[in-house]
């Protein structure tokens, strides 16, 4: 502790001129809080040199009374007793800054939402907000000036994987001012939607609507597609990241971007691993990108050679394995069912699933239409595949009734969808975080859904997580709007301020706060042999303070002592 | 135990979450004890386990440390590293001899005013019971 008190030697008090300004927020706090004893008690302080009051602070003519007393009267602190930070912190600190002095050394101290409207007894509430206003004088010399810093942005994207989304992102980022290089492992653009003959649910060619975005990529001088192609490094942080690309000719290339996009798509699970399914063991049961394949080649055929008779769809193929329902295979495997109905009009076919999910305002009515063609839906559990002579039975458990077993020709699994086999490699390049599944994990699974905990680096479609193609195409936009708003070309970007910084006298090189980072904002100096602070990275939080064991971090703004005084004061 | 008790209780709450649900409380005018004095931080995980002691050393008759409740942090997983470091504070307290019951932790989402509300109502009622924190006499540092 006596450590932390030398790094923050405390504002010489003597010099310092503290002003103080009560907000009355029109009756809001004036009929709550006697303002007239406030102000006798508080200019009675020595280290106070001006308490005034005014009828409402945040408004035009507040805060011109506020600017022309910090100016007049000299002040190198303020304080203002007024409403929550989260409503008017940034408005004052505005006028701080208007009257010459730096917001950082202003505190506002909430008399509002957590005084004045919490207790109903006006002598208690003064009392209250004596302690308020006391607890940041004693604060607001421990501050110090901080200074806005910004840095050259590059508006470039880097998009790793040219699938629907990749393909979505990159047409629209692709703007005049931006160039997006987009890197595919394979030898063609398309991924996945390429494989597919139709679409859900108004069962359109696949290939007219992907090729047609592979042309307008391709077209398009703003992107640069690199086939055959793998990043294989990324370094840096939003606006600043340098990619190492390895290209079909073995070259090795280098760009320089803003923003990192992954679409890296999926992959499906090895159905082998679950035997009970037969897959790879029994001829006539596919999986379904082979039965989708078989249909876009034109025919529905038997390894034989003959036109099966009936067909069993098996839906939730690793569900229970997996953990998690992948949510597009209800609707394809109803797609499958049309495509049998339209080639073989007598074939039999049954849906085997476990529950049924097919949301959407387009879905239901698909479902309903595909039934009436005489596809039976039958509710199961506990699958298992049998041959016996060159017929498939499907044994199964129903949920009501006991039901024979099922003869059947031919059978299309639907297996899970699993991350791209790239995923953890992906991952660890990116220092990005894997959640549920081993999919890539948004920074927040409501509010931030496709950026990630490294800030630049977005997520779309399924390296996300299972999305059919029109989620994947409105993660595709929303990335881009993302970027759009953050990543503007010619403009600066303005890191968070209030980071934290590592004294280098005091650490010992531990690294305890490099493992609790989830920024990745704390490097080790192997030189120094000291942890170091990225301030473009660290957002602030202050969890590393709490892991130092040496007291060597403090974050700016919320230094242990500015917070100790707070305590201190708070408890006279 | 003295009649007309009332306890001073430091709240460390943090930004995204607990402070601004203390301000739903009182935007929504809902009224409880005057006992809490709260303190503002980024997050919950800035609060070092030292803050809480030298506050109850000094004589805070309860510290509350709230954030945002797990799964739901701003900073994603810094409550977790809070609820680890309250835990073995929880075991330093008990192994020095210290009252534990003083020292809390609570997740109170933006959306729970009224929640912010009752456990400080709640949290002042046990504390009243507990009398004052003696700590401050009998602890020389």
């Amino acid at each position: 502790m006596r450590a932390r008190a030398l790094i923050y030697p405390a504002g010489d008090k003597m010099k310092e001129k503290i002003g103080v300004y009560v907000c009355e927020c029109g009756p809001n706090i004036a009929d709550n809080v006697d303002i007239d004893k406030v102000i006798e008690v508080i200019s009675a302080l020595p280290e106070v040199a001006v308490v005034e009051r005014h009828k409402l602070m945040c408004s035009e003519d507040g805060k011109k009374f506020l600017k022309e007393s910090i100016q007049k009267n000299e002040l190198t602190r303020v304080v203002v007793a007024a409403c929550s930070p989260k409503q008017h912190e940034a408005t004052f600190m505005k006028v701080c800054e208007s009257a010459g002095i730096n917001p950082y050394l202003f505190q506002l101290t909430n008399i509002r939402e957590q005084c004045a409207w919490i207790i109903a007894d006006k002598a208690e509430a003064t009392e209250r907000t004596i302690r308020y206003i006391r607890a940041a004088l004693r604060r607001v010399p421990y501050q110090n000036a901080l200074e806005k810093k910004e840095i050259e942005a590059k508006p470039d994207v880097i998009v790793i994987g040219g699938g629907i989304a990749g393909l979505s992102a990159s047409l629209l980022l692709a703007c005049g001012d931006r160039k997006v290089y987009l890197i595919e492992k394979a030898n063609t653009l398309g991924g996945k939607v390429k494989e597919l003959d139709k679409l859900l649910p108004r069962m359109e060619s696949s290939s007219n609507i992907i090729s047609q975005k592979i042309k307008e990529v391709e077209n398009n001088k703003d992107i640069e597609v690199y086939t055959n192609s793998e990043v294989t490094e990324v370094l840096g942080f939003l606006g600043n990241f340098v990619a190492k690309v390895k290209t079909n000719e073995d070259k090795e290339l280098e760009l320089k971007i803003g923003a990192v996009v992954v679409a890296t798509g999926f992959g499906m699970l090895d159905i082998k691993q679950i035997p009970r399914y037969g897959y790879g063991k029994y001829d006539n049961v596919y999986t379904a990108l082979e039965f989708e394949k078989m249909n876009t080649e034109g025919k529905i055929l038997l390894k034989n050679g003959k036109s099966p008779k009936s067909i069993g769809i098996i839906h939730c193929v690793g569900r229970e394995e997996r953990g998690y329902c992948s949510g597009v295979c209800c609707t394809y495997c109803l797609k499958f069912a049309n495509y049998i109905k339209s080639k073989l009009p007598n074939a039999k076919v049954f849906e085997f699933y476990q529950e049924l999910s097919i949301p959407g305002k387009a879905y239901q009515k698909f479902y309903e239409d595909t039934k009436a063609k005489g596809v039976d839906f039958i509710r199961s559990q506990d699958i298992e595949i049998t041959e016996q002579k060159g017929t498939l039975t499907v044994n199964y458990k129903a949920e009501t009734q006991t039901l024979e077993p099922q003869n059947v020709d031919m059978i299309v699994l639907a297996p899970a969808i699993e991350p791209n086999s790239d995923a953890d490699r992906i991952a660890e390049m990116l220092k990005i975080s894997q959640g549920d599944g081993g999919f890539f994990q948004e920074e927040h699974p409501k509010l931030a859904p496709v950026s990630t905990s490294m800030e630049g680096i977005f997520i779309v479609g399924c390296a996300q997580g299972p999305r059919n193609i029109p989620e994947s195409i409105v993660q595709a936009q929303a990335v881009a709007g993302k970027i759009f708003s953050s990543l503007i070309p010619g403009k600066k970007l303005e890191p968070e301020v209030k980071t934290s910084e590592i004294f280098e006298a005091l650490c010992i090189g531990c690294q305890a706060c490099l493992t609790v980072c989830t920024y990745g904002a704390i490097y080790f100096d192997e030189m120094k042999r000291v942890c170091v602070v990225n301030e473009v990275l660290c957002r602030g939080c202050g969890n590393c303070v709490g892991s130092c064991l040496s007291g060597a971090i403090s974050t700016k703004h919320f230094t242990t002592i500015q917070l100790h005084q707070e305590v201190v004061e708070a408890l006279r | 135990m003295e009649d007309n008790f009332e306890p001073k209780i430091i709240g460390f709450l943090c930004n995204w979450c607990t402070y601004a649900g203390a301000d739903l409380a009182g935007t929504s005018r809902i009224q409880y004890p005057p006992s809490i004095v709260p303190i503002r931080v980024m997050c919950s995980s800035r609060v070092d386990p030292l803050f809480v002691l030298t506050a109850f050393l000094r004589g805070a008759d309860a510290v509350l440390v709230a954030g945002c409740h797990p799964g739901d942090c701003h900073y994603q997983d810094g409550n977790y590293y809070t609820r680890r470091r309250f835990a073995c504070l929880k075991k330093i307290f008990d192994s020095l001899g210290l009252e534990s019951d003083r020292i809390r932790l609570s997740w109170i989402s933006a959306s729970e005013g009224p929640r912010f509300a009752k456990v400080i109502t709640e949290y002042t009622e046990t504390t009243k019971k507990l009398g004052p924190n003696s700590t401050k006499k009998e602890i020389f540092l």
